[in-house]
């Protein structure tokens, strides 16, 4: 017996004149977005154990007013790279769930469901352990062992999942939970590898998903490939469209299903790849922010690209602004404050799914 | 009246078994044809072999006298639409989004769609009498509904040949004679039809051909007529008719004939 779990419940009866639910014109709701973004990275800035307030923040950046030695150091090279990271962070899982949602067909499927931050996780640890000073063309060896433990767990996963030319959702989804938390798990014997101990404390902080403080050109790289992956996956999202009527009607309506498959995995991997190498283990982003993007924009791909993206900036920068601030002087890792955060809502989407039973 | 689509000597093997032998027959453009025969032999399997999707292990297709495995898939499916027997979205698209799905084979890439593409969902909503629901969810909707959107959404797509799965499944017979009528208008509008039937009594005055497929035998095709006989039937599908209510008419009638 297969069961499918087929929809979020939307509403109920189907009333005679019921229209489609209002939503926000897309530029407008953009806009919004790109200023609530702005908006968010000011007080992001400013908050935290020393108070800089955003007009002597609006004053340094745009009118070279200068700041006191000690705001320029918190400002610029504490606080702007682990903000920015968060951005990054939270813009590359939510699109990664995006895309893994569309091409499994699921919402409730996410880099963290689906396995491929497990095989990242695997990936980094890897890297963190051993190869910690390598890099290829810029790219550390970290974010490389990343990708690739991303991609290739994917693809087995996805390998699992599919028999007889079909894709089993419950076969996918436990086969992705059960190697993701495998995969994160045997990253802990990376500490037994490590003689130094420094690699040990990088890794364990990094497990617990704290965004740390990121070296400049270790987030010009994750910035570049986020907005590369995006670019990649703006000429996909029609064909995510088309997709959510099943791979054999994509098929028939001419679509290279395998082809985009593959693309599409890709693209999530890579997404995952950034967002694990920036900011480690962090649950759930990727499961919620593409659905609240759908309750602003309706289910079109096309237009949840952008939305996605924009929402999953801000709320990341949030969580992680609440995370560093909320226990102050201590710390929570905002991995930790998402598992809180994120399982309630997990059930929640859980319990309003409307299931379908397939004989 | 020329070929559309044919189908020579097709055979077709899921896991293992046989689930389709010596398929030979010929839709000619402008037909209306029903395809009978009992669950599971191989109705939806023909289907999908006539919208190209699948490949027949042996045989072949060919589609206005090209074979099949030559023309691309999208051309196929700017000639053919196949509406499925079930469609389940996991996200709350409205029927329009769903339509413009439809549009696929002739939007590229990297362009969304145009006015022509726009006036061709217009037109497939319009021709399946869905306009006024399109900006309800599509699963929210009554299966009459959903079974009408489902043909805009294979319209959409402005074939040649339109295929359907089953279609008058779960309708009542309110719903059943709308979607006969819908059938019987595109095919005035110059589509050709072929859809797999149960309800045998629907087949007997609205189609002009019927392909029947029986367990372990060639495909057979005729006027209803010549393929709705109960001796016929009572092979196909193993069970005499004059036990079916809705067959023993014909059965009572046939019995008349012979004497």
């Amino acid at each position: 017996m297969a069961i499918e779990i087929a929809t979020v419940a939307t509403t109920h009866a189907p009333g005679v004149e019921r229209t489609r639910r209002r939503t926000v014109p897309p530029l407008v709701l953009n806009l919004l977005l790109i200023a609530g973004l702005g908006l968010m990275t000011l007080i992001s800035l400013g908050i935290g154990a020393v108070h800089i307030s955003p007009r002597a923040i609006f004053a340094a950046l745009f009118w070279h007013r200068p700041l006191s030695e000690t705001e320029r150091l918190i400002l610029f090279h504490l606080r702007l790279p682990r903000v920015l990271a968060s951005g990054v962070v939270g813009s590359a899982l939510a699109l990664s769930g995006l895309l893994f949602q569309g091409l499994f067909r699921n919402p409730i499927a996410d880099p963290y469901v689906i396995g491929s931050s497990g095989g990242a996780t695997l990936g980094a640890s890897l890297g963190i352990t051993f190869f910690s000073q390598w890099s290829v063309f810029g790219f550390s060896a970290t974010a490389l062992l990343a990708f690739a433990g991303s991609a290739a767990t994917m693809a087995l996963v996805y390998g699992l999942a599919r028999s007889a030319g079909k894709t089993n959702v419950v076969t996918l989804l436990l086969a992705g939970f059960a190697i993701s938390t495998m995969f994160t798990n045997s990253s802990y014997f990376f500490e037994l590898f490590d003689k130094t101990g420094t690699g040990n404390r990088v890794l364990a902080s990094w497990l617990h998903g704290v965004i740390g403080i990121p070296a400049w050109p270790e987030l010009a790289v994750g910035a570049a490939l986020l907005v590369l992956a995006t670019v990649a996956a703006l000429p996909l999202m029609r064909t995510l469209n088309t997709l959510v009527l099943g791979d054999e009607y994509a098929q028939q309506l001419g679509i290279r299903v395998e082809l985009a498959r593959v693309a599409i995995i890709l693209i999530g991997s890579l997404l995952t790849a950034v967002a694990v190498s920036l900011g480690g283990v962090i649950f759930f982003a990727g499961l919620i922010v593409p659905h609240v993007a759908r309750l602003m924009m309706g289910p079109d791909h096309v237009r949840l690209l952008p939305v996605t993206a924009l929402t999953g900036a801000i709320f990341l920068m949030l969580a992680d602004t609440l995370a560093r601030t909320i226990f102050a002087p201590s710390e929570l890792p905002v991995g930790v404050l998402m598992a809180f955060v994120g399982g309630p809502f997990f059930l929640y989407l859980l319990r309003n799914m409307k299931r379908s039973y397939s004989v | 009246m020329s070929s559309l689509l044919r189908l020579n000597d097709v055979h077709f093997d899921y896991q293992g078994h046989r689930v389709l032998r010596q398929a030979t027959f010929e839709l000619e453009e402008g037909s209306c044809s029903a395809l009978i025969g009992t669950n599971g032999v191989g109705k939806t399997t023909l289907l999908r072999i006539a919208a190209g999707v699948l490949r027949p292990a042996t045989g072949h297709v060919s589609l206005r006298e090209r074979p099949m495995e030559t023309i691309a898939l999208k051309e196929i499916a700017r000639t053919v639409a196949l509406v499925p027997q079930q469609l389940e979205l996991p996200f709350a698209f409205t029927v329009q989004q769903v339509v413009e799905q439809g549009r696929t084979p002739y939007i590229g890439m990297l362009r969304g769609p145009g006015p022509g593409d726009r006036m061709a969902v217009d037109r497939a909503l319009d021709l399946a009498d869905v306009s006024s629901l399109r900006h309800r969810i599509f699963n929210e909707l009554s299966g009459g509904e959903r079974q009408r959107v489902k043909i805009a959404l294979g319209l959409a797509q402005q074939p040649r040949l339109l295929l359907l799965d089953e279609p008058t499944q779960n309708l009542d017979i309110g719903r059943q004679v709308e979607l006969i009528d819908l059938l019987h208008f595109l095919r005035d509008e110059g589509i050709t039809i072929l859809a797999s039937m149960h309800d045998l009594h629907l087949v007997d005055k609205n189609f002009s051909t019927v392909l029947l497929l029986s367990p372990g035998l060639p495909l057979a095709s005729g006027s209803p007529e010549q393929m709705l006989k109960p001796s016929i039937l009572e092979h196909a599908f193993q069970c005499p008719p004059d036990r079916h209510p809705l067959l023993i008419e014909r059965a009572e009638l046939y019995r008349k004939e012979v004497r």
